[in-house]
């Protein structure tokens, strides 16, 4: 049975009556990496929320069907009971930290001191969490003296070090730049490797093209497609529908539409599209 | 900009390294005793045969003497002169102004209340200077002051700061797009709603962020808290607390019988 099961998931904000989620049903196996795509307000922050517990427990308002994750319902569990099992990150890592502490580390053994690690473990686990986003250098630093990008890392390491179960991010790169975005999606693939099931809200499809398993388009609340990334990325019913998809498919296909792409896929990354172009003569 | 609101200044001395509810116990001691003693001089004994002297020790003197001479010693002034002139006691005046006189009692009276008033606010500072903030509430928290209550003291110190930075940027931003902050009173004071406006708005969903990201790490977890440092604390000081608690309850004692 898969890990994850999102069963006819609609949800409404309160006050609002268009739902950001409907008839969401999606099976997430473990060690999976899922990446969700889609415009701005498709509704993966919401369902980021939902799997995480925050939808319904924390935001109220309408909702139906069910979220089920290693064998739990979050509607049956506490808020706090789900998390020890969740851990999210989203977008604006500045509101993401505590505020109760003055250094990077103790910022990341915060969650720790919560749920009642002993002092020693809470040191070695905060160790190693800082060595796998590589922020060591940053550890006696004020969380509120670093810049966008290292605060999300901080946010990243913050969830990492609870070791949950499903790792939910929303959009945990959107303030890095190219390399440390890179090398947040290799660290996830490594983590998906190990037995974690990661799903992850975000822009950059090259990055998911080469790192995730599975990518789920999104649309207008509602799941308009899903399937490997080579498949979803480059279909047409994704370029119909206007999702941004990354420049060299997009270069490729308008090759293609001029009758000067041979090849029969469309690239997703610099090296397919450099040997798909570089065929052209 | 400062990234944080805290008077702590890191030392290695005796004082630092004090547990915190000792050097807690000690501060609210020293202000009881200075206001409740019914000794004329009590306040400056306190001052300077405790007081000043513990500054020395705890390598904080600097820093101690400054805050007493730019922030107590102006308000203890003030509070001296007003206390002086306006208490209508007494008949040998000493010093007119005006309509208004200074007798010796007055005199006297305002002194010995500027005095309690300075040793009360110097005890606390003393305090602030040697306490790290994380520790005390740590450590408050270990005896069973709940968490909430200590989250929102740490995060207020620290989000003081940020909100000074976020209220400049707000402030380079709007008048980029023309605001005037500069001119006469009524002008800056209409300027004002562009300007606190977004910084409320921006705050409140600041808040409910936050108080995402501390739920997604447990913060309300039914589970018994552990703390990352160890806090010092030893037998000899729960006797000094427990000797100080005592020390309060004579000083009441000693003021109801002399009254």
């Amino acid at each position: 049975m898969a890990f994850v099961n999102v069963r006819n998931l609609t949800y409404a904000y309160p006050l609002t009556k268009q739902p950001a989620l409907q008839d969401i049903n999606l099976q997430i196996e473990e060690g999976e990496f899922v990446a969700l795509i889609g415009a701005n307000g498709a509704g993966k922050s919401t369902l980021c929320y939902a799997l995480a517990g925050f939808v319904p427990h924390f935001f109220k308002g309408e909702l139906q069907g069910e979220v089920e994750a290693d064998g739990k319902l979050s509607s049956q569990s506490t808020l706090s009971e789900w998390t020890l099992n969740v851990g999210l990150t989203f977008q604006n890592p500045f509101n993401q930290i505590s505020g109760a502490k003055y250094t990077v580390f103790e910022e990341i053994a915060f969650g720790l001191e919560n749920i009642g690690v002993p002092r020693e473990e809470i040191k070695v686990r905060v160790e190693e969490a800082l060595a796998l986003t590589d922020i060591r250098e940053l550890a006696r630093r004020s969380p509120y003296s670093l810049s966008g990008g290292q605060q999300q890392r901080v946010a990243l390491t913050s969830i990492l070090v609870m070791r949950p179960k499903l790792l939910v991010l929303d959009e945990p790169t959107s303030q890095m730049d190219p390399v440390g975005a890179k090398e947040v999606f290799s660290a996830v693939r490594k983590l998906a490797q190990e037995g974690m099931t990661v799903v992850m809200a975000e822009h950059k499809t090259e990055w998911i093209a080469r790192f995730a398993d599975r990518v789920v388009a999104l649309k207008e609340g509602r799941i308009l497609m899903q399937g490997a990334p080579r498949e979803v990325l480059t279909s047409d019913l994704l370029f119909e529908n206007g999702f941004g998809v990354s420049r060299y498919t997009s270069a490729a296909r308008e090759a293609r539409r001029r009758g000067l792409w041979t090849k029969k896929s469309l690239p997703v990354s610099l090296d397919e599209a450099a040997e798909g172009f570089g065929a052209i003569r | 900009m400062s990234d944080r609101l805290s008077f702590h200044v890191q030392r290695d001395s005796f004082l630092h390294r004090l547990n915190p509810l000792t050097k807690l116990t000690l501060a609210f001691a020293l202000v009881v005793v200075a206001f409740v003693l019914p000794f004329y001089w009590t306040p400056i004994f306190v001052l300077f045969a405790v007081i000043v002297p513990l500054s020395v020790s705890g390598k904080i003197f600097r820093e101690f003497s400054w805050a007493a001479l730019r922030l107590i010693l102006p308000a203890v002034g003030f509070l001296f002169v007003m206390q002086a002139l306006f208490q209508p006691i007494g008949e040998q005046v000493v010093f007119k102004f005006y309509f208004l006189d200074a007798t010796t009692e007055s005199v006297a009276y305002a002194f010995r209340n500027a005095a309690r008033i300075f040793v009360m606010i110097s005890a606390f500072t003393l305090f602030l200077l040697s306490t790290h903030p994380s520790e005390l509430m740590s450590d408050l928290t270990r005896r069973g002051l709940p968490s909430q209550f200590s989250y929102v003291v740490i995060s207020t110190l620290q989000i003081i700061p940020q909100m000074q930075a976020k209220a400049n940027a707000i402030i380079a931003a709007q008048r980029s797009r023309g605001l005037d902050t500069e001119s006469s009173f009524l002008k800056r004071a209409g300027a004002l709603g562009p300007l606190v406006g977004p910084l409320v708005f921006g705050s409140l969903v600041e808040v409910e962020e936050r108080a995402i990201a501390i739920e997604a790490r447990g913060f309300t977890s039914k589970r018994a808290k552990t703390s990352l440092y160890e806090i010092a604390d030893s037998k000899f000081e729960s006797v000094l607390r427990w000797s100080l608690v005592a020390l309060v309850v004579l000083s009441i004692g000693l003021n109801l019988w002399h009254s």
